[in-house]
């Protein structure tokens, strides 16, 4: 395998349990008990696509808010591209693109080409290099006849898009994707998952980690799979791995399998 | 790319937004006309001996009144840019977009500021225009360079304020109580409608502890009684003093919070 892009050493996430009426004022400080992330090792390497699957509460989104520096993991380490995630925020994201599956984080008054001029001034791109970047990643994703639009007539494919457009506008060696297909329509989809994989992954060797409930994508993408499961990690192998060694016919069914075995394993006392 | 640079695109990008609400930035300048009107005819009702005593030498209550209302606002903006730009965000999710990116927090809440400070920059001149048009306000003699230095030392001293109720915002999401107990008091004791000088002992004192004092102070010294440095140190080093202590402050405190909505994972939490 290639040199590790994405590393997670023992990856721990627990958040304070929800307090309302006067108590929430004590949240900030509240103690975290509430286990998201147990324990988590892996390592995604460079030029790989990986897809995190388990059910809703598994711990997806949060191991890669994690990695895009959204929040800090309550124990243990992660690195992206070398950089610790907690300690070198703003190097690990140099490294990286992140984009979840909704059609939300734009200025709906703005233009797509001053979304994408604005985002890419924040990533430190200006002038002629921005300009040429904002034509390179629109072409690739289809939208650059619709820059001049506000964000607001867009239809929802098209600012999801143009969401995945600001990820890649600078060039990023990891690609963060939660959900990446869960508001796009079967043929947009299809088209979107085309593009990831062989423009984004094979063509450009772009390091991919997405987080998806659609398993006919997983199977179609990922190189390999981590099933999170009550926020551990129950498995990480190739999707033709996990069906074998589960003896089950469907990606599906291996998922359900190892599951089941997890939660026997954990009602053992 | 220079922290200029991407204050400069905050800057276009919430001036391009205002473009789309045109009809809301000539509502503006017409109530600013309301406004120096409101402080016009109240100044004609407006007289004591007490308050011709407070006021600075050569000026009337109008002068008085309508340079405390437009730079009070300062105060104002300076409370509601920063936390106003984190509530924005999070509800249309621009807030995790831009944390993403490569830009520091320390310029995306300076970026988030510019746009408001130069538009409250041009409806302050509104307000002194219309005031200078249709009633009389004259500052003939007033000390633009002094006034400048002065307002940029307020806006300092405020913006420290600001980012303190910033840290607040992220961290309660909603109301902001510290906010409008900030506001209220300056707007009791800062001397925005009336002179310190007429309040009562205590209230005064209080007045001394807060930086708007001091700013409208210096800027009514420099616009109506052209006040030369020498007069005008006196509120240009409190605000100084002011400045020095709450910026690193506020952003010590901002970062704090940041990092506690990352540990409890509310940082986009509406």
């Amino acid at each position: 395998m290639a040199a590790s892009a994405i590393v997670g050493e023992n990856l721990e996430k627990y958040f304070p349990p929800a307090l309302s009426g006067w108590r929430a004022w004590l949240h900030p400080v509240a103690k975290p008990t509430q286990c998201a992330l147990a324990g988590v090792s892996f390592a995604v390497g460079s030029g790989e696509a990986v897809a995190i699957v388990g059910h809703n509460g598994a711990g997806k989104s949060t191991l890669l808010r994690i990695l895009a520096t959204l929040i800090v993991p309550t124990h243990g380490r992660a690195t992206l591209g070398g950089f610790d995630v907690e300690r070198e925020g703003g190097g690990a994201r140099r490294q990286l693109g992140y984009h979840t599956g909704g059609d939300e984080g734009f200025y709906t008054r703005l233009t797509g080409q001053q979304n994408l001029e604005f985002f890419a001034a924040m990533n430190n791109l200006q002038g002629a290099e921005a300009q040429r970047r904002i034509a390179e990643v629109t072409e690739c994703m289809g939208i650059s006849g619709e820059l001049d639009r506000q964000v607001r007539t867009l239809s929802t494919g098209m600012t999801h898009r143009l969401g995945l457009a600001r990820a890649l506008l600078h060039g990023p060696a990891v690609l963060l994707l939660d959900e990446p297909t869960r508001s796009l329509d079967p043929l947009a989809a299809a088209d979107f998952r085309r593009l990831l994989k062989d423009d984004l992954v094979r063509r450009r060797g772009t390091t991919l980690l997405f987080a998806s409930h659609t398993l006919s994508e997983v199977e179609e993408i990922a190189d390999r799979v981590l099933l999170l499961d009550h926020g551990r990690l129950v498995a990480c192998d190739s999707p033709a791995r996990l069906r074998a060694s589960t003896g089950a016919a469907t990606l599906e069914g291996a998922i359900a399998r190892l599951a089941r075995t997890q939660a026997a394993v954990e009602a053992t006392p | 790319m220079s922290a200029l640079r991407k204050i400069a695109a905050f800057f276009w990008r919430d001036f391009a937004i205002a473009r789309g609400y045109r009809g809301a930035l000539v509502l503006e300048i017409v109530e600013a006309l309301f406004g120096a009107a409101t402080f016009f005819y109240l100044s004609r009702f407006v007289e004591s001996p007490e308050l011709e005593r407070a006021l600075p030498a050569g000026s009337n209550y109008f002068e008085f009144a309508l340079v405390g209302f437009a730079f009070f606002d300062y105060l104002n903006v300076a409370l509601g840019a920063f936390d106003s730009s984190i509530v924005e965000a999070r509800q249309n999710r621009t807030l995790e977009a831009l944390l993403v990116t490569q830009t520091p927090l320390a310029v995306i809440l300076a970026g988030s500021a510019a746009y408001p400070f130069v538009a409250l920059a041009l409806r302050t001149c509104v307000y002194l225009g219309w005031g200078a048009l249709f009633f009389g306000f004259a500052p003939r003699s007033a000390n633009w360079p002094g006034a400048i230095v002065i307002l940029a030392a307020s806006i300092l001293a405020f913006a420290g304020l600001g980012v303190l109720s910033a840290s607040y915002q992220i961290l309660f999401k909603r109301g902001n109580p510290a906010k409008w107990l900030v506001l209220g008091v300056s707007g009791l004791v800062g001397g925005m409608m009336y002179p310190v000088a007429v309040l009562p002992g205590p209230l005064r004192v209080v007045a001394r502890l807060i930086p708007v004092t001091y700013s409208l102070e210096g800027m009514r010294a420099a616009l109506l009684a052209g006040a030369g440095w020498g007069e005008l140190w006196r509120s240009l080093a409190a605000l100084m003093i002011f400045a020095v202590v709450l910026i690193p402050l506020s952003f010590a405190v901002f970062a704090w919070a940041l990092r506690r909505t990352k540990v409890t994972g509310t940082l986009t939490h509406i």
